[in-house]
């Protein structure tokens, strides 16, 4: 049997949360840094699908690699401690507070920053041949995707934040069901396949992720997009990362915490005054 | 190619086989008072205990140590194999030989001499898993072969008054106390070990033990010729010989424990209500993705009981199922009201699940939750019982090494009960199987002592962390390092750890109960208490050493620093005083 029942993963996902609160700040940016990275690659691979067969469902059908690669390796994206790490405090873990939640969040942002900013440097290099000339097919497009997803959204002014903002709320909907999901598996084929479909969902409904984010908007603007690090803060990256935190939090974390955790039974469960039935003889 | 597999499948499989040749002659004396025996066990006696050998030689001067060294050797062969299965030979071997002593001694009539005595030397030899464990008490020898001579292992317990005289300076039944030499050395399939008394080794030099045994048809024949050769050469003491050769050692993966219990396929998650192998399943207590736990009812018993079954998580991982089928092992190994016992029912399982009795009550954690500010005489109730539970623990060799509020129960008569023994360390076992469990840290953050995330082996007093902190928490709510303990995996990490007072947090902890406290988590395992005695006392009375508002001196908190100051202030005064002798 390779499932495990919702309530053993409730648990499980109470303790992820929980040592993701007692990691040391070294493994924090280590894994964090490397999963950004991963997830950037992913992103520049999809792209360039994207673009080398102008269909964008063969290249969302494809972008889940990077996902799984970097889930199989036990590094972290901001995504899923923002689901996670919450846990542990709700719970009411002992030496589990918020100041530790922020913490780890923080130091998960700072690694995944990194590692995306390196992986988009090293593509704009590729991109540019160093750059010695003007963007290839696929930097051009990756410039172009982050004007629309700034400019555009800041043209719509508050219209623009809030549609910024639910769209990252459903990405990470989908991407935390992918993390949570991972976890119902115990073989690794089964985890791949239960991380692929939503990570597949979210990509090709275009929603945003602040970690693709952090790759496609400094290449857009290493790759002469026509938008400012203020913009892409602004209108994009801080909204995002808002939404990416209660769409996480509510619709995966808390519903599974809710329904499978605090309703499974615990071990001293009325034990006080409730007598064992007789057993029929 | 088939034939070869089945070949090396044979080969892993294969257990400790040692082969023994021995010898003894009482030569030209009236009387042998040599004595020597050995065991050879099989099974899961051989896995857990292992074979062994004994050696002694009464004092000649004496005319009863011919039954001091027979009572040596008999009861270090049979009450070896008596004692606990999770103690370490160590352990196990020093406490049958010191209690062999004590008896021998108290034979002795008031006033005799030493020389009337039982008095006898004493060697054993036990072969367990891939390492030779050796006591020494004398100036019998133990050697190993090694190329064309023998090497001595042992050092002779013997005080020369002149080159004539000399008498035995450490022996079996001499004083009320002993010293016994213990030292364990590793295995290779083919080595040879031999244990010899004086008339032997004194008389026949190693090379020509060594080139017998070389010769010889099988071990008993090379025995026989050496005392021959030894006699030979004029010995005029009683003459013994123990030859043992390695033959094959165990596999390092294929040592089974528990005779083959944790190859039993793994029970599968019950269905309310329902029947399991004559258990009838009533309600589900608890579920996690480490374990589920039912209670259940055994007509056999006419008990209730706790059943609990691996979860589906972790179920096919080899090394959780190894720990699962353990705590049964170790259940019935621990007899202490304080600790969860295993379940009574005779009939053999089919599939891999753990029965206990059943506690009714709650756990600390619930406890610690009703009851959030307890008084410190609840506390110290619940604490020395805990005590109490984990020295059965300690007793046995064994770590429990996952404490923590929610593995402790207090029952609804008070009794409080450890549960859980699924990250429990034995050392017995671990002697048995080396290399076992080496990866992982299996305590929890908040409650796993320091030491084990610098990646060292828990040790007693990493039990006695956790307990620490779990009564730093029943008093104050809190943790005595907050969150950082796991997250300092480097020891200059860890000696930036500071204990929060619990004082500070709480009126309901005196200064000395704190200073208490902070002793028993210390972050150095050599700073904590050496017995949770000690700490039970600490926490009822007012230790003058634990005074908190007294701060440690600075040598005592930064030695390095400190010496660093010294060493500076003396360089500074070595500059001034050449300068002040060089001439103007």
């Amino acid at each position: 049997m390779s499932y495990v029942a919702p309530q053993e993963f409730a648990a499980k996902m109470i303790d992820a949360g929980e040592s993701k609160i007692f990691m040391s700040t070294k493994d924090t940016l280590i894994r964090s840094y490397m999963a950004g990275a991963i997830l950037a690659l992913a992103a520049a691979f999809a792209v360039t699908i994207a673009v080398n067969t102008g269909n964008f469902l063969i290249a969302s059908v494809l972008f889940p690699v990077g996902f799984c690669m970097l889930y199989l390796l036990g590094f972290d994206l901001l995504t899923g401690v923002f689901t996670l790490a919450p846990l542990a405090v709700i719970a009411k873990r002992p030496g589990c507070t918020w100041k530790g939640v922020f913490r780890n969040w923080g130091l998960v942002f700072c690694g995944n920053f990194a590692g995306a900013m390196t992986t988009a440097v090293f593509m704009a290099i590729i991109f540019t041949m160093g750059f010695s000339q003007e963007p290839n097919a696929v930097g051009q497009k990756i410039g172009q995707i982050g004007e629309a997803r700034t400019l555009g959204y800041a043209a719509a002014g508050w219209a623009g934040l809030l549609t910024v903002f639910i769209r990252a709320v459903m990405c990470n909907w989908m991407v935390s069901t992918g993390v949570v999901s991972a976890m119902m598996s115990t073989t690794v084929s089964g985890k791949i396949m239960a991380m692929w479909m939503p990570i597949l969902v979210f990509f090709y409904l275009g929603l945003e992720h602040s970690i693709v984010n952090m790759f496609l908007f400094p290449s857009g603007i290493m790759l002469g997009g026509d938008f400012t690090w203020f913009d892409y803060l602004a209108y994009n990256e801080l909204p995002v990362i808002l939404g990416n935190l209660v769409g996480g939090l509510t619709f995966v974390g808390g519903m599974i915490y809710a329904t499978h955790y605090r309703t499974s039974p615990k071990r001293n469960a009325g034990y006080e005054t409730a007598k064992v039935a007789a057993p029929a003889e | 190619m088939q034939v070869q597999n089945a070949d090396l499948k044979a080969d892993q499989k294969a257990e400790l086989s040692v082969s023994i040749g021995q010898h003894s002659s009482a030569g030209l004396k009236q009387q042998n008072q040599d004595f020597h025996g050995s065991v050879a066990s099989t099974g899961q006696t051989l896995v857990l205990k292992g074979t062994a050998l004994a050696l002694a030689d009464g004092i000649s001067s004496s005319d009863v140590s011919h039954i001091a060294a027979e009572t040596a050797v008999k009861s270090f062969l049979t009450d070896f194999y008596c004692t606990s299965d999770a103690w370490s030979v160590k352990m196990a071997g020093t406490r049958v030989v010191s209690a062999c002593n004590s008896w021998l001694h108290g034979q002795k009539k008031p006033g005799a001499s030493d020389d009337r005595g039982h008095v006898c030397t004493f060697d054993a030899l036990v072969f367990k898993g891939r390492l030779a464990h050796l006591f020494h008490v004398g100036d019998a020898r133990i050697w190993r072969l090694s190329g064309e001579t023998l090497e001595q292992l042992t050092t002779d317990h013997r005080v020369q008054l002149s080159a004539s005289e000399n008498y035995l300076g450490r022996a079996l039944g001499l004083s009320n106390t002993l010293d016994i030499d213990y030292r364990e050395i590793g295995l290779s399939s083919g080595d040879i070990f031999i244990l010899t008394t004086d008339g032997v080794h004194e008389f026949v030099s190693p090379k020509e033990i060594a080139s017998h045994i070389a010769s010889a048809a099988d071990l008993d024949a090379a025995a026989r010729t050496i005392v021959a050769a030894a006699l030979e050469k004029g010995s005029d003491d009683n003459l013994t010989i123990q030859i043992a050769r390695i033959d094959h050692l165990p596999g390092r993966e294929a040592i089974s424990i528990l005779d083959g219990a944790d190859m039993l396929p793994p029970a599968p998650l019950l269905h309310i209500p329902s029947e399991f192998e004559g258990y009838q399943i009533l309600r589900e207590l608890h579920a996690s993705h480490r374990s589920h736990i039912y209670l259940a009812y055994d007509a056999e018993t006419d008990r209730n009981v706790a059943l609990k079954v691996p979860s589906a998580d972790l179920r096919g991982s080899a090394d959780y199922l190894r720990r699962f089928a353990m705590e049964e092992w170790v259940a019935r190994r621990l007899n202490s009201p304080h600790v969860l016992k295993a379940g009574q029912s005779s009939r053999e399982p089919e599939k891999l699940y753990v029965v206990t009795e059943f506690v009714e009550g709650r756990t600390l954690r619930q406890w610690m939750n009703d009851t959030p500010q307890p008084d410190l005489e609840t506390v110290r109730g619940i604490l020395e019982q805990v005590v109490k539970g984990l020295r059965a623990f300690h007793r046995h060799g064994m770590l429990h090494q996952d404490l923590r509020p929610e593995n402790i129960m207090i029952c609804n008569d008070g009794v409080v009960k450890i549960i859980d023994f699924g990250s429990v360390l034995i050392e017995g076992v671990l002697e048995a199987v080396p290399g076992l469990d080496d990866t992982e840290i299996l305590g929890t953050h908040q409650y796993a002592a320091p030491e084990y995330f610098l990646g060292y082996r828990g040790t007693e007093l990493s039990d006695f962390f956790s307990l620490g902190v779990i009564a730093y928490e029943m008093l104050t709510g809190k943790l005595p390092y907050g969150d950082k303990v796991s997250r300092a995996n480097t020891q200059k990490a860890q000696s930036a750890l500071t204990y929060i007072s619990a004082a500070s947090l709480t009126q309901r902890v005196p200064d000395w109960v704190d200073g208490a406290l902070a002793r028993l988590v210390h972050i150095e395992p050599v700073k904590r208490y050496e017995a949770l005695s000690e700490f039970l006392e600490d926490i009822r009375r007012p230790n003058a050493a634990l005074r908190p508002d007294v701060k440690a001196s600075f040598a005592e908190r930064d030695p390095i620093r400190f010496w660093q100051v010294v060493s500076l202030s003396l360089a500074i005064l070595v500059i001034v005083l050449l300068y002040q002798r060089m001439p103007a």
